[in-house]
């Protein structure tokens, strides 16, 4: 059985099991197979059969599980777009995407009655399944291609390492749908019989209504970024008794803090913390480690742990050979579950990838070194950071900010320590003095930067400078700024 | 207004100039923090704890009303309630 068939299987064994819960609706194991078959059987006579992706945009609601197994059944990946980006940037991923169709859960609620006369058709491991957009250095989002076999190969690993049980797991949905850290959680509940439990923007902006909302969830299986989980634990009864069935915390998407690990492990005594890493380019993530005391006590900086069994995970140096243990380089995957590159961007593809001993490799552009066979993970090797679990260009914001009327210079500081960073500082040179404070000329520019970009890449804090200073090269000394900020 | 509430009031003012990244929250007291995205729900947790670790009260985020929180002044306001509460 593939995947499809395997979560297609529990519409027919458990078809009242709730396949999904968020904000307070519920879709059963039965109603999301006979929806998704008829959708997809929709989708066969609305678009011509070229494999092209439908855009899927919306904010967790089931309709959206509808439309990505409807897609996938009807042979078109979906492109998962959340409704917090703005519409320039929503117009940008589904015209690069070339989508031919952008489904709402509106537009999927009038099939709400329809009847599949025959079910979706088999996918080839081959076939693209889902396309996830991340920011490119340009400024333009660049859409990372996912094959079936690549999510398969994602999900069998995790099935056997978690060992979860079937049909009884409630998995916490965190991320957006357009982030793939929300993979995980998907794809390990739907191919369990699990429930997928989502938390909604409603929920984070308000955490009476969260808490709550966990106190009653039953989850089982944490998937959230560790900065999430780190804001939970600001709240002291975030703990055992709260989640009492919480057996498993699952973290990825950036750096975990030893800290944050140690306090879970006091927190939730049954429950097991786990750290993965991996680029959306490799499938979520491609290696983990079970974080426990000994661990905490032995690495002052926590491993990402070992390669899954299917894929080799390297750390090259300059002349692109494996560097010794200890030695810093380059990490790079190889292996079925890396991505065939980037959607229309051969350029890019050609840049990233590669053929490594017969096997499809992506180099990740972060540094890392081994140590004890375990991998470490050392920050990023260009300009992108990881700002709570999301992944950003640098220079995607700054494009985005020269692209303003009035803004002759832009330079953008991601601010923290210790390479974890919670907040960004934009420095402008503005064409000409705009009318207002510095204040609320910030505001304006947030205000015009939040049309173009995800909330997450609008910068906090602005400051107005007359120049940059520049390095004997001629480039904006972007330390000198920084140490200007401290 | 004695020494003591100008106290809490500018020790409560500072953290939350600190954490979100203005001094306007000194001018403006009735800034709308959540409105203009000043605050976020991360950055609220966080003025949550240091407010919490400053003035020795438990300000538990399970309780937390987004109205009481939503401009500086309002923010004192709640601050006052709790210490001398």
């Amino acid at each position: 059985m593939d995947l499809l068939e395997r979560i297609d299987e529990w519409g027919r064994t458990t078809p009242e099991r709730p396949a999904h819960v968020s904000a307070g609706r519920t879709l059963t194991y039965g109603a999301l197979l006979r929806r998704s078959d008829a959708f997809a059987a929709h989708l066969a006579l609305a678009l011509p059969d070229d494999g092209s992706p439908v855009a899927v945009i919306g904010h967790k609601e089931p309709e959206m599980l509808i439309a990505f197994l409807g897609a996938v059944k009807a042979g078109h990946p979906y492109v998962p777009i959340d409704t917090s980006l703005p519409p320039h940037r929503v117009a940008s991923i589904v015209a690069t995407a070339g989508a031919r169709l952008t489904l709402t859960p509106e537009y999927v609620s009038q099939l709400a009655d329809v009847e599949a006369d025959a079910p979706g058709r088999r996918l080839r491991m081959s076939d693209h399944y889902y396309i996830i957009f991340t920011s490119g250095s340009t400024g333009e989002p660049k859409g990372v291609v996912i094959t079936l076999g690549c999510l398969t190969s994602f999900v069998n690993w995790m099935l056997d390492e978690q060992s979860f049980k079937e049909r009884e797991e409630v998995f916490l949905n965190q991320a957006p749908f357009s982030f793939d850290l929300s993979v995980m959680d998907l794809y390990l509940s739907l191919a369990t019989g699990g429930t997928l439990f989502s938390i909604t923007r409603e929920d984070i902006a308000n955490p009476k209504q969260l808490y709550q909302a966990f106190a009653a969830s039953g989850v089982t299986a944490w998937v959230s970024t560790p900065s999430f989980a780190q804001m939970c634990l600001a709240e002291r009864r975030f703990a055992a008794e709260m989640l009492p069935q919480l057996r498993r915390f699952l973290f990825c998407g950036e750096t975990l803090p030893p800290e944050v690990a140690a306090e879970l492990l006091r927190r939730f005594p049954e429950a097991m913390v786990w750290n993965t890493y991996g680029p959306t380019e490799a499938t979520v993530a491609a290696t983990s480690i079970c974080v426990n005391h000994a661990l905490l006590g032995r690495y002052p900086s926590l491993p990402v742990g070992r390669p899954k069994p299917d894929a080799r995970v390297l750390v090259m140096d300059e002349a692109g050979q494996p560097a010794r243990p200890g030695e810093r380089g380059e990490i790079v995957i190889a292996g079925p579950n890396v991505s065939p590159g980037y959607l229309g961007r051969p350029d890019l593809t050609a840049r990233a990838f590669f053929d490594l001993d017969s096997q499809w490799a992506y180099r990740t552009g972060d540094w890392g070194y081994y140590r004890d066979g375990l991998l470490f993970f050392e920050g990023r090797m260009d300009s992108q950071i990881k700002l709570h679990g999301y992944r950003i260009e640098i220079g995607d914001i700054e494009a985005n900010l020269m692209a303003l009327p009035g803004v002759r210079d832009a330079v953008v500081i991601p601010v923290g320590k210790d390479g974890i960073y919670d907040s960004l500082t934009a420095c402008v040179v503005l064409a000409e003095r705009l009318a207002g404070s510095d204040f609320e000329v910030s505001c304006t520019l947030r205000a015009k930067l939040g049309k173009r970009l995800p909330s997450y890449m609008v910068p906090r804090r602005f400051c107005f400078q007359e120049a940059f200073p520049m390095t004997a090269n001629g480039k904006v000394d972007r330390h000198k700024l920084a140490e200007a900020l401290a | 207004m004695s020494q003591a509430d100008l106290s809490l009031e500018d020790k409560t003012i500072d953290i939350l100039a600190r954490i979100a990244e203005t001094d306007e929250v000194r001018r403006n007291l009735d800034l709308e923090l959540f409105d203009l995205d000043i605050l976020d729900s991360l950055a609220t947790v966080q003025l949550m704890v240091a407010l919490s670790d400053e003035f020795g009260v438990d300000i538990s985020p399970a309780e937390f009303e987004r109205e009481e929180w939503a401009t500086p002044r309002k923010i004192v306001a709640y601050m006052e309630q709790r210490v001398r509460g």
